[in-house]
């Protein structure tokens, strides 16, 4: 039969670009996508320069000097050919440094950049050398890194780190906060462009002002940090106003009418905003990315910051234009899409090795909120909804990563139209569910209004603006080492005789099932309580290291209490906090396989199981078909899912336990990004039939071809596991993966548009498809030149197939791709 | 008897099926067929019992595992050079290789089934058919063959409503299909050739039952969606007169629609597993032939008299 190549896979083979209406945003894109992306250090100088200044004060004004002074200092860009200002690195592809998290190890890693295998990035000989000399040897022994290694007491540590450094992660419970200052944020927007910074900076002068100073709260604590508000709005309004002086100095020299005037009216947006509220929507435009990039420019939020609801936020000011005629849709469109090509520029650079396996192919995900629902609960989608959809159809590019929300209402043809774009085949947009979401994060005490007002934030997690207040990175649990663990009592063959776990007893002496399940259960809770106590040394040290003034004065909750936002606690806000579970699917198959093989249909014994996996099956043929014939997670068979959902359920309660002792809110998440591969790397085989050191079940999704009947099977798997009785959880990552011949033609739309109604109604957290015919990937490996421009779903975002390594490569090709008959 | 405790020999279930019938359905593959097309794409599916089918390719061989050889005690596998050669004249089709092999190159195809288990596997899917208006598609083999288990599944499927579709080769008594179509939601059937030396030589039967069992059914159920197809097989049916000459037979009514499926050869390898020949090997569909039928296929107008009837 013929195959049906996707519209993506069409243009990508066939060579088919149009570039009608695009030219000026192919010329940007095409001038240094492809590149390697180098390292700019000037955020790093002087950053650093003032920290260096400002040794004892409150931590929160000395970030906000730090800011004014790199708002002040660093280089400013207008890239050649954008209608937006603003960039904080050199032109082409890069990255920035922020050495308040890792500087101490710079001096060994920063040199090699460029030549290792992930990820790579160049650095430029006199920068490494303001590194080496300036920028390195002020932070070691000040970083939170190295005061983290210092602090996790000896039993915590042989789970996480391998290395007396704490630069190797151990894989078995993983600390994320230490290559990260914060999870990843998504700003109130609309706050500063209805108000502007001048209006916000006021409010924290009046604040100020209506202090007790001779109370010493109001002092030592209210005052430095109402001053550091003052001083953080007018960094990001002098940063602003250097843009409209080079655009005017720009302008002067420019030799074309056209962007002479392009540019001049550049300089005029920028002597307007941010300081003062937005009237049109290229002021608008300007505003958020100005509040975007002085956000990435303060601290490094995960994987970046987010855009929040932009559909909404944006619309006044769009609506407006088009009804007074002061712009086409095509204008808006082009300024959108010059705003996805400079945030296509901005990777997000991981210094620590570890940080570099969990997000590859130079991974950073600004989601772009669309559709939903508003804080009334009435249906939220509007033209420009349709408008972000349709850019992201017709305009090949990974950023920003789109997530269209929906709910039980949402109209036909925004439905009709996110098919439309997920069959394109590049991954977007995902799904986020509001009948799950804003049930989950209202029950946990978010109010209802603020609740159906989420937006997107990262890969798959979801943020309130005003109040979410947990800004920890949490930990990650390879669960597939407590089953490890189990079959070799307490020890892992990687690690040798290291006694990781408990000594939970030989297995082969185990009489039934509920035996062998007992046994990885303690296995199970020992990793669990592993990582709350490290979570909690986390939530202890992190205010000691950072401060986000910018964040905090966008944030009503900061600025009432006059609270940092890394604050420990802050009265009004919602902890969310969570723990990572990797490799649900490889867990459930291995537990579904002894149960059934072992210990109810005995045509193996445990001896045979074990001695199987010990030998990565070599000589165990026969036995690793067994295995794998079992009952298997992701094909909505009850025997299986019965033990997705215990096994979920001993982590709910464990959580719920945690929450009540730390008066924070604790879940259960399923959501690796890449770090299944590297997680499996450190696992040995497993008794579900996976071969040693290969990469573990992704998200919530099955094991590695064993969904065997289908999506909805999938999708009805994921939901019997669950625990609905429980709210000790938030989201699951769920690839499904199609075959462009099964959603072909309008009927194929329509299918999807059915499969995602249903998934709405089953209230899944989160759902990504990736339709790619199998052979497309195995030819982009073999021929990676001429599929550079080939995007694959990885996890909550998409990247270029031939920028990931080949260990993901594999993975994705891997994953069970659905045939419809 | 209850119908949901009725038994029928059923060798595949497979969900998410978008291109038979609305929405997303399970299809459930019956076995039998009293046809032997020689295109077939479902060879498993002709004889009416479970079978014996073998996979060299998922073997592991007989030096890693040899399992079933051990299980044979009619002497139907045997060691030749290392290959495990399986002789199907001594296969007696008891099963043991199967039972004994881990990687299913040993396989069954068919297994006994009750109408409830077979309902209780479709209904999973419930959630799905509501929103797509999808349902349970009853194909084979021919649909009809174990007409007492189809007849019984198709009521007790309307009896828990659910959306019911079957496809099927019209050749049988015509009772079958008339009770079958008051349980009905939508009938798929086959009208291959309308000559009848064509049709017996390619499918082993005489078509006259086929088309007085399609006029009549059009006859007697006028308000029954039915979809006619017609699969198109090089050197069988691929001329325009042999379309035309059906086409005229399907009545202009909008509850009748006529589609034409392009032959494929993926049942091609499981003839090899059945130890039988594939008697159409090397046979190819030419695109613009196809093309061209389709468009003769769908050139003639349609009568719309019954919409205006409807009064929609």
């Amino acid at each position: 039969m013929t195959q049906v190549l996707s519209p993506q896979e069409d243009r990508v083979i066939n060579k088919k670009v149009d570039r009608k209406g695009r030219e000026r945003i192919y010329k940007i894109l095409e001038r240094n996508q492809f590149t390697v992306p180098h390292v700019d250090v000037e955020r790093a100088k002087y950053f650093t320069e003032s920290m260096r200044q400002t040794e004892g004060e409150l931590l929160t004004l000395r970030w906000a000097k730090a800011l004014k002074n790199v708002a002040e200092k660093i280089t400013v860009w207008i890239t050649p050919d954008q209608l937006l200002a603003g960039r904080v690195g050199k032109l082409g592809r890069y990255g920035i440094l922020y050495p308040e998290i890792d500087g101490d190890f710079y001096r060994e890693v920063l040199g090699n950049l460029a030549h290792r295998d992930k990820s790579p990035f160049l650095v430029d000989p006199d920068d490494l050398k303001v590194v080496m000399e300036d920028i390195a040897p002020y932070w070691e022994g000040k970083t939170y890194h190295e005061h983290l290694n210092k602090t996790l007491p000896t039993e915590l540590r042989n789970v996480t780190y391998v290395d007396e450094r704490g630069l190797k992660s151990k894989f078995v419970v993983s600390e994320t906060s230490s290559y990260r200052s914060a999870l990843q944020w998504v700003p109130d927007y609309k706050k500063v462009l209805e108000r502007g910074f001048i209006d916000i900076q006021n409010e924290a002068k009046e604040r100020l002002a209506a202090l007790d100073l001779t109370n010493s709260t109001d002092l030592w604590e209210k005052k430095p940090f109402y001053d550091a508000m003052i001083i953080v709005c007018d960094a990001i309004m002098i940063w602003a106003k250097r843009h409209a002086d080079l655009a005017r100095d720009m302008a002067a020299k420019e030799g074309d009418a056209k962007r002479k005037a392009e540019l001049l009216q550049i300089a005029e947006i920028c002597d307007r905003v941010p300081a003062y509220p937005a009237r049109t929507f290229r002021e608008a435009m300007q505003c958020q990315w100005f509040v975007q990039m002085f956000s990435r420019i303060e601290q490094k939020a995960s994987a970046i910051i987010s855009n929040g609801r932009m559909d909404q936020y944006l619309f006044p000011y769009y609506k407006k234009d088009i009804e007074e005629g002061r712009i086409t849709r095509e204008e808006a469109r082009e300024l959108l899409e010059c705003m996805w090509v400079d945030m296509a520029q901005f990777i997000d650079l991981y210094i620590n090795p570890t940080g570099v396996e969990f997000q590859e192919g130079y991974a950073h995900w600004e989601a772009v909120t669309i559709g939903g629902q508003t804080p009334e609960g009435e249906d939220a989608t509007n033209d420009l909804s349709y408008l972000f959809l349709e850019s992201k159809r017709d305009f090949p590019l990974n950023y920003p990563d789109l997530a269209a929300r929906i709910h039980s209402r949402t109209p036909e043809r925004f439905l009709y139209e996110v098919a439309l774009t997920v069959k394109d085949g590049s991954g977007f947009p995902k799904l986020i569910n509001d009948e799950e979401v804003v049930f989950l994060n209202s029950i946990k005490g978010c109010p209802v209004n603020e609740a159906l007002d989420y937006a997107v934030s990262g890969c798959t997690e979801t943020r309130m603006p005003n109040r979410d207040t947990y800004t920890s990175g949490c930990v990650y649990v390879n669960f597939a080492t407590a089953l490890e663990m189990t079959l070799y009592n307490g020890r892992m063959l990687y690690y040798g005789d290291d006694v990781v776990g408990l000594e939970t007893g030989d297995p082969c002496t185990f009489k039934s099932f509920d035996e062998f399940y007992a046994a990885y259960k303690k296995q199970h809770i020992n990793l669990l309580q592993k990582a709350f106590q490290q979570q909690v040394v986390v939530d202890k040290l992190r205010p000691q290291h950072f401060a986000a003034p910018f964040s905090s004065v966008l944030h009503n909750l900061c600025m009432e209490s006059a609270l940092d936002l890394h604050t420990e606690k802050i009265p009004g806000g919602v902890d969310y906090s969570y723990f990572e579970f990797l490799g649900y699917g490889t867990i459930v198959d291995s537990l579904a396989a002894i149960k059934k093989l072992v210990f109810e249909d005995k045509k193996l014994t445990m001896k045979e199981v074990v001695d199987a996996c010990r030998a990565d099956f070599k000589g165990y043929e026969p036995v690793r078909e067994m295995l794998r014939k079992a009952p298997t997670y992701g094909n909505d068979d009850p025997y299986a899912d019965t033990i997705a959902r215990d096994v979920d359920r001993i982590c709910q309660l464990e959580a719920m336990k945690s929450s009540q002792e730390r008066g924070i809110h604790v879940d259960v998440r399923y959501v690796p990004i890449t770090s299944h591969v590297p997680f499996g790397k450190v696992v040995s085989a497993t008794p579900n039939g996976r071969h040693a050191w290969t990469a573990l079940s992704d998200g919530s999704s099955a094991s590695h071809g064993a969904d065997v009947n289908g999506p909805t099977a999938v999708l009805l798997s994921n939901y019997h596991s669950k625990n609905y009785d429980l709210i000790n959880r938030a989201s699951r990552l769920l690839n499904i993966k199609l075959s462009p011949k099964s959603v072909e033609g309008d009927a194929g739309t329509k299918k999807v548009m059915d499969l995602i109604r249903t998934w709405c109604d089953l209230k899944l957290w989160h759902l990504q498809f990736n339709i790619v015919n199998r052979d497309t990937l195995v030819k982009a490996q073999k021929e990676p030149d001429n599929y550079r421009n080939l995007l694959v779903r990885i996890a909550g975002y998409s990247a270029y197939f031939c920028d990931i390594s080949r260990e993901l490569q594999n993975d994705i090709i891997d994953r069970t791709e659905h045939e419809s008959v | 008897m209850n119908d949901e405790n009725a038994r029928g020999i059923v060798f595949n279930l497979q969900k998410f099926s978008v291109h038979d019938g609305e929405g997303i359905r399970t299809l459930v593959f019956l076995k039998g067929c009293p046809l032997r097309c020689q295109w077939c794409s479902n060879p498993e599916s002709q004889s009416p019992k479970p079978e014996h089918a073998y996979n060299p390719a998922r073997c592991l061989t007989a030096e890693k595992c040899g399992r079933c050889l051990s299980a044979c005690t009619h002497g139907a596998l045997e060691l030749v050079n290392g290959m495990i050669m399986f002789d199907i004249r001594k296969c007696v089709q008891c099963f043991e290789c199967a039972n004994a092999c881990p990687t299913e190159a040993q396989k069954i195809y068919g297994q006994e089934m009750t109408v409830g288990m077979v309902l209780d596997k479709v209904e999973r899917d419930g959630v799905f058919y509501a929103r797509s208006g999808g349902g349970l598609t009853l194909s084979g083999g021919e649909a009809l063959f174990q007409h007492e288990f189809t007849l019984a599944l198709l009521r007790a499927a309307k009896r828990r409503h659910i959306d019911t579709a079957i496809e099927t080769c019209g050749f049988y008594p015509y009772e079958y299909l008339e009770e079958a179509c008051h349980s009905l939601n939508k009938l798929i059937i086959d009208i291959k050739c309308v000559d009848p030396e064509k049709h017996k030589a390619f499918t082993g039967v005489d078509n006259a039952l086929i088309l007085e069992n399609f006029a009549r059914v059009t006859k007697d159920f006028p308000d029954l969606p039915i979809l006619a197809r017609t699969p198109i097989i090089p050197g069988f049916n691929d001329t325009e007169e042999d379309i035309r000459a059906i086409r005229e037979l399907i009545p202009n009514r909008a509850t009748v629609e006529y589609e034409l499926l392009p032959y494929h050869r993926m049942g091609q390898p499981k003839y090899g597993y059945l130890c039988r020949r594939y008697p159409f090997e090397g046979k190819e569909l030419d695109k613009a032939v196809m093309k061209k039928l389709r468009e003769i296929a769908s050139s003639l107008p349609l009568d719309l008299s019954y919409l205006e009837r409807k009064g929609s």
